[in-house]
C-alpha cells in the first residue's frame, strides 16, 4: 500500500499516507497502544524480563538482575540515552557504555517500585517502540534501534516532543523523566549540575552515614 | 539537637511493630479501632484514640523508614518514599502526582509547610456545604493544639536565596509575601525535606503522633495493603489486607484481617475513596470519588545572576497570598505562590528537556531559581475537580481534566510568575512548559505566555496535595461523611484526611488534616469509650 521515497539522507520515507495512519493512531491512541502488547507478545519478541544477559554482559554489574527491562528495552535505551543524555555522556568508550550500562540499570530499579498499573503504560510504549510495524509508523524511526545513529534518535524524540498529538508528548515524558532522574540523579553525574552533594558536615556528623 | 532517634529507641524499648514482610503466615488480630493510613491523619487518629485507652492497629501500605534509612539521596527516596516509586500521574499522564507512601504518609516528605485553613475557605464551607461547625472561631482551638504538638512557628532564619528572591520580586512589584510557619524543631537548614529528614528534625507524623500512638500500646502493622472492607449487615465487620515483601511492591501472598469496632480510613485522597470504592461501602448517592482536588500546579525557572544553591536551606520559607483570594473566594481561579527546591533528579525530572539543551538546563542548576503557583481548585462551578475510580486491578487512578478556567489561571499564574522573577533580577527565565524558550526581558516572556497553547501535556502540571473524593457535608446527597468525619450511611466508619474536604485548601493542607483529625478523633474517642462503659 505505501510507496517508499526515498528521502536525500538516505533514509526511507513515506508519502501521505503514512501521515493519515500517523493522525488516526493519535485518536485511537489509548486502544492501538493496548493492542500492540498484545501483538508484540504473539510474534514473538522478547517478554520476559532480561535477568542476567550474556550479550552485553560484560558492560553491565555482573550483580545486576533485571526486573523489569527485557533485552529489546535495553536495545531501545541504548539507542536513546546518546540522544537523551547527549554531550553529558563520557567520550571514552568504556567510560561511556558504563556510564549507559550503568543508567539503564537505575532506570530498571527505578521501575521496579512503579508498581503494576504504571509498570502496564510502560510496557505498550516500550513494546510500540521495539515492535517492527508500529515503530515505523508510530515513531517512524526506520532502523531497528541497534542501528539507530544518535541523530535518528534525537529526531525521533524531538517529533514526539513537538506533535501536537498528546499521546505522544506523554510518551516523550515518560521517556525523558525517567532517564533524566536516573542519570542526573545518580551522584557520578551531579557535576554535570554543578551540585556538590549532600553537605559534608552533616555527612559527617550523622548517625546513618556512619559505618558506611 | 539531640541524634537520638525516636524510632529506633521505641523500637528497641517493645513497640507492636510488625513488619509484614516478615509474616509467614496469615494473620488474624483485632482491636477497639483500626487506622488505615498513618500520615498526618492517621497518626493524629492513632495517638488520640491509644492515650483515650482504646486499642488501636495501624495499617501502612508503604514500609517504615527512618532516620537510618534518611541518607539525603533523591534516588532512593524516591523509590521507596513516594506512591508508584514518583511515577504517579493522573489518569491521562498530564499531571504529575506527589505524594507519600511509608510510615508518616506524606507529612515524612513534605517541605514542613504549616497553614492554618485560610479562613475565607471555611466560611465558604460553612455556606455551601452547611459545616458551620467549621467557622474559623471553632476551629481556632484545634489549629493552636496542633501548631504546638508538630512544633509550627514562622521560619525564624533567614531564607535560602530561592526564596529571597520570591520576597524580592515581591517587594520590588508591591506584591505582598510572608513567612512561611514550619513544623521543625532543631532544624539544620539543609534543604532534604523532601527525601526523609535527616535529622529528626521535621515534626511530622513520624516523629510525634506515630511514637505517640505506639508508646500507649497501639500496634503498627507496614508494608500491609488495606484490599476491601467487609460489611456485615449494616456495619463493617473486618479488613482485608495484604502484604508485601521488603521491597514495598511484591505481593508475599500473605493475608491479614483485621477486626474491630470502629474504622477510620486515613489512606489520603486517591487511597482512601479507592479502598471504599474496592469495598463496595454503601454510596446511594454516588459520592465517593467525586470531585477530587489537587491545587494544580504549574511553574517557572530563572537564571539568576547570582548563586541560588536551591538544593540547600529551608525548601519553603517564604509565600505569597496576593492573588490567591484577590478574586473573592469564588471568582477567576486564585493562585498561592511558592518555591520548591531544586535538586538535580527532581529538576531534569520536571525540567521537559533532553539532549544538550537539557544538560545546558542542568548546567545552570545552581543559579536556578524556581516559583510554583498553586491554583486554588473546587470553588466555582467551573472547577468541579476530578474523580477517582479503579483500574481493572483495584488500583485507584485519579482522572482530572483541566478546565478551561483553570487554564485562564495557568496562563495568569504564568504571567505573575515570571514577571517576579524579572523584578528580582532574573537574567532569563523560562516556563515549565515543552514550547518555552528561555526568555531574556518581560516583554519578550509576557508576549509568549500570551501565544502559548495552553494544554494537556504542553504545560507541566504537578499536585503535591490531594483533597477530596470523600466529601464532607451536612446533606448526604452530596456528600460521603459528615462534619465530624463519620459516613452517612456506615456508623462505624470514618474517614480522617484530606479526601473530607468539600474544595481544596487554598494553601498547603497537612495542618488542616492534623486540625480536622484531632477534633474528630476527640469525638469519637468520647463516643467509643462511652459505648464501651
Amino acid at each position: 500500500m505505501q510507496k517508499q521515497i526515498p528521502d536525500p539522507s538516505g533514509h526511507p520515507q513515506f508519502a501521505d499516507l503514512n501521515r493519515r495512519s500517523f493522525l488516526k493512531t493519535g485518536l485511537g491512541g489509548a486502544v492501538f497502544l493496548g493492542t500492540v502488547s498484545v501483538t508484540a507478545g504473539l510474534s514473538g519478541c522478547a517478554t520476559q524480563p532480561a535477568g542476567r544477559l550474556s550479550a552485553v554482559g560484560t558492560r553491565m554489574d555482573a550483580s545486576y538482575q533485571f526486573r523489569f527491562l527485557n533485552e529489546d528495552d535495553i536495545a531501545l535505551f541504548e539507542a536513546l540515552l546518546p540522544a537523551m543524555i547527549g554531550p553529558g555522556l563520557p567520550e571514552q568508550p568504556q567510560a561511556r557504555n558504563l556510564a549507559i550500562a550503568g543508567t539503564i540499570e537505575r532506570i530498571d530499579a527505578g521501575i521496579h517500585k512503579f508498581g503494576p498499573a504504571n509498570q502496564k503504560e510502560l510496557r505498550q510504549l516500550f513494546d510500540l517502540l521495539n515492535f517492527g510495524l508500529t515503530r515505523v509508523t508510530v515513531a517512524r524511526v526506520w532502523s531497528s534501534w541497534p542501528n539507530v545513529t544518535t541523530a535518528e534518535a534525537d529526531a525521533f524524540l524531538e517529533r514526539w516532543r513537538t506533535s501536537r498529538i498528546g499521546l505522544f508528548n506523554n510518551g516523550y515524558i515518560a521517556l525523558t523523566k525517567i532517564s533524566n532522574v536516573a542519570f542526573y540523579g545518580y551522584r557520578d553525574f551531579w557535576h554535570l549540575s554543578g551540585y556538590p552533594g549532600p553537605p559534608q558536615y552533616a555527612v559527617d556528623a550523622l548517625p546513618q552515614f556512619q559505618n558506611a | 539537637m539531640s541524634l537520638t532517634d525516636r524510632i529506633a529507641q521505641g523500637l528497641e524499648s517493645g513497640w507492636n511493630v510488625t513488619d509484614s514482610a516478615l509474616l509467614t503466615q496469615n494473620l488474624t488480630a483485632e482491636a477497639d479501632v483500626v487506622v488505615i493510613g498513618t500520615g498526618a491523619g492517621g497518626g493524629t487518629t492513632a495517638e488520640i484514640l491509644a492515650r483515650s485507652g482504646l486499642s488501636v492497629i495501624l495499617v501502612e501500605e508503604g514500609r517504615l523508614y527512618y532516620q537510618k534509612d534518611f541518607k539525603m539521596d533523591e534516588q532512593t527516596s524516591y523509590a521507596n518514599l513516594y506512591q508508584e516509586g514518583m511515577s504517579r500521574v493522573t489518569r491521562d499522564g498530564a499531571i504529575a502526582i506527589l505524594q507519600g507512601r511509608c510510615v508518616g504518609g506524606s507529612t515524612t516528605v513534605n517541605w514542613t509547610s504549616s497553614f492554618r485553613t485560610p479562613a475565607p475557605t471555611l466560611n465558604y464551607w460553612a455556606e455551601q456545604f452547611g459545616l458551620d461547625e467549621l467557622r474559623p472561631d471553632a476551629m481556632a482551638p484545634w489549629f493552636d493544639g496542633r501548631e504546638e504538638r508538630h512544633s509550627m512557628a514562622p521560619w525564624q532564619v533567614d531564607p535560602n536565596v530561592n526564596n529571597d528572591i520570591l520576597r524580592q520580586g515581591c517587594e520590588k512589584l508591591g506584591y505582598s509575601w510572608q513567612i512561611i510557619p514550619r513544623n521543625v524543631k532543631g532544624c539544620w537548614n539543609l534543604g532534604y525535606c523532601g527525601v526523609g529528614c535527616p535529622t529528626n528534625a521535621k515534626q511530622g507524623a513520624l516523629m510525634t503522633t506515630i511514637p505517640g500512638a505506639l508508646d500507649n500500646n497501639a500496634r503498627l502493622f507496614h508494608s500491609l495493603r488495606a484490599d476491601r472492607l467487609v460489611m456485615n449487615e449494616d456495619k463493617i465487620d473486618h479488613l482485608e489486607a495484604s502484604a508485601f515483601a521488603d521491597d514495598g511492591v511484591t505481593p508475599t501472598g500473605i493475608k491479614v484481617t483485621l477486626k474491630a469496632r470502629h474504622f477510620v480510613v486515613a489512606a489520603s485522597a486517591i487511597g482512601s475513596p479507592g479502598l471504599l470504592l474496592r469495598s463496595d461501602i454503601p454510596d446511594p448517592h454516588q459520592r465517593i470519588g467525586k470531585r477530587s482536588f489537587i491545587h494544580p500546579v504549574n511553574a517557572t525557572v530563572a537564571q539568576m545572576p547570582q548563586r541560588v544553591d536551591p538544593f540547600y536551606g529551608a525548601p519553603q520559607s517564604i509565600y505569597s497570598d496576593e492573588f490567591n483570594f484577590r478574586n473573592g473566594v469564588d471568582g477567576p481561579v486564585g493562585y498561592k505562590l511558592e518555591v520548591p527546591p531544586l535538586h538535580p533528579g527532581m529538576s531534569s525530572g520536571v525540567i521537559p528537556g533532553h539532549g544538550e539543551t537539557q544538560i545546558n538546563n542542568m548546567a545552570g542548576l545552581p543559579h536556578m531559581q524556581s516559583v510554583i503557583a498553586l491554583l486554588r481548585d473546587g470553588f466555582h462551578p467551573e472547577s468541579p475537580g476530578g474523580t477517582v475510580s479503579l483500574r481493572d486491578d483495584g488500583s485507584p487512578v485519579l482522572d482530572y481534566p483541566v478546565s478551561d478556567y483553570l487554564w485562564k489561571g495557568i496562563r495568569e499564574a504564568f504571567h505573575t510568575m515570571a514577571e517576579i522573577q524579572f523584578a528580582a533580577g532574573a537574567e532569563k527565565v523560562r516556563l515549565m512548559h515543552l514550547d518555552s524558550d528561555w526568555y531574556t526581558n518581560w516583554t519578550d516572556a509576557k508576549a509568549a505566555i500570551d501565544q502559548l497553547p495552553m494544554a494537556p501535556h504542553r504545560v507541566r502540571l504537578f499536585t503535591a496535595h490531594q483533597m477530596g473524593g470523600c466529601a464532607m457535608g451536612s446533606n448526604p446527597q452530596n456528600s460521603v461523611v459528615n462534619g465530624f468525619g463519620e459516613h452517612h450511611q456506615v456508623s462505624n466508619l470514618s474517614i480522617h484526611d484530606a479526601s473530607i474536604f468539600p474544595t481544596s485548601i487554598g494553601a498547603n493542607p497537612q495542618l488542616s488534616v492534623y486540625a480536622l483529625a484531632a477534633r474528630n478523633s476527640t469525638r469519637l474517642a468520647q463516643r467509643l469509650s462511652r459505648a464501651a462503659s
